[in-house]
């Protein structure tokens, strides 16, 4: 709670012309950005272009930001969100034209039993990949993830339904305390 | 990991625990300003891309058909001008 309210006078001192607030804000969401958006690329440098990206976006805007209409975290993750969107499809229109165009993914392999969640995660519907990534490492709650993704609260609780059962069943364990 | 209220995955501590396994390695990058298009242009030139080549040198056939490929374009080009010239 201490954090979020941290963020939120940040921004306004970013606002208020504060350049010192907005490199604290860069170091203090990067870091939860990038995992987000590696967790579901898993493409290195896509995701550090995004979060250069989004804090370029964050500075060309910065007015539009009003802690009013909800918190920052969100609000980042909503403009990384929309750019990855956007350059996954551009990179797939990209791809369907000229396929020795597109930039080689360069994804590291770190354990064995990590690939299992990881190829888990990639294999699941984008859809519910997102929303199983921001409800489970970064702690948002579901009004939140809903406003980040433009869906109605109802669509998050099922997609988040299915996308557990799916990684289940991709997993393929022992859920036998489930 | 904080537990939500009705959180759905609070019973799932075979899946907790494999979501748990996945870290992150976070590289150190600086933020950037605002990128021209020109910075985009030449970002997007100087990404690595596939070789569209590759295939072809994987297999001996392959290769032997790169190294002919430009010896059969020189004569069909010479026979060409032969055709449109004499």
């Amino acid at each position: 709670m201490a954090r979020e309210r941290r963020e939120e006078e940040l921004m306004t001192a970013y606002q208020a012309g504060d350049r010192d607030a907005l490199d604290a804000i860069y170091w203090l969401m990067k870091d939860s950005l990038y995992s987000f958006l590696y967790r579901y690329t898993r493409d290195e440098q896509l995701s550090i272009d995004i979060v250069q990206d989004t804090f370029v976006k964050l500075q060309q805007h910065k007015h539009q930001y009003d802690p009013a209409m909800g918190k920052l975290k969100p609000y980042l993750f909503q403009i990384a969100y929309r750019l990855m969107v956007n350059k996954l499809n551009r990179r797939k229109k990209l791809k369907s034209f000229f396929p020795s165009l597109v930039p080689i993914t360069k994804t590291s392999i770190d354990m064995a039993d990590r690939m299992t969640i990881r190829e888990a995660i990639g294999k699941l519907p984008p859809k519910q990949r997102a929303i199983i990534l921001l409800y489970y490492y970064h702690d948002l709650p579901q009004e939140e993830i809903a406003v980040i993704l433009e869906i109605p609260l109802g669509t998050v609780k099922s997609r988040l339904h299915h996308g557990i059962h799916r990684l289940k069943a991709l997993l393929g364990g022992d859920f036998l305390e489930a | 990991m904080k537990h939500k209220q009705q959180d759905p995955l609070e019973k799932e501590r075979f899946l907790r625990s494999k979501l748990d396994e996945y870290h992150v390695d976070v590289p150190d990058f600086p933020m950037k300003s605002e990128k021209t298009k020109g910075d985009r242009l030449i970002a997007f030139l100087a990404s690595p891309t596939e070789n569209p080549l590759e295939k072809l040198i994987l297999t001996v056939n392959g290769v032997t058909m790169l190294k002919l490929a430009p010896i059969g374009l020189v004569m069909g080009l010479t026979i060409l001008q032969f055709l449109i010239f004499f």
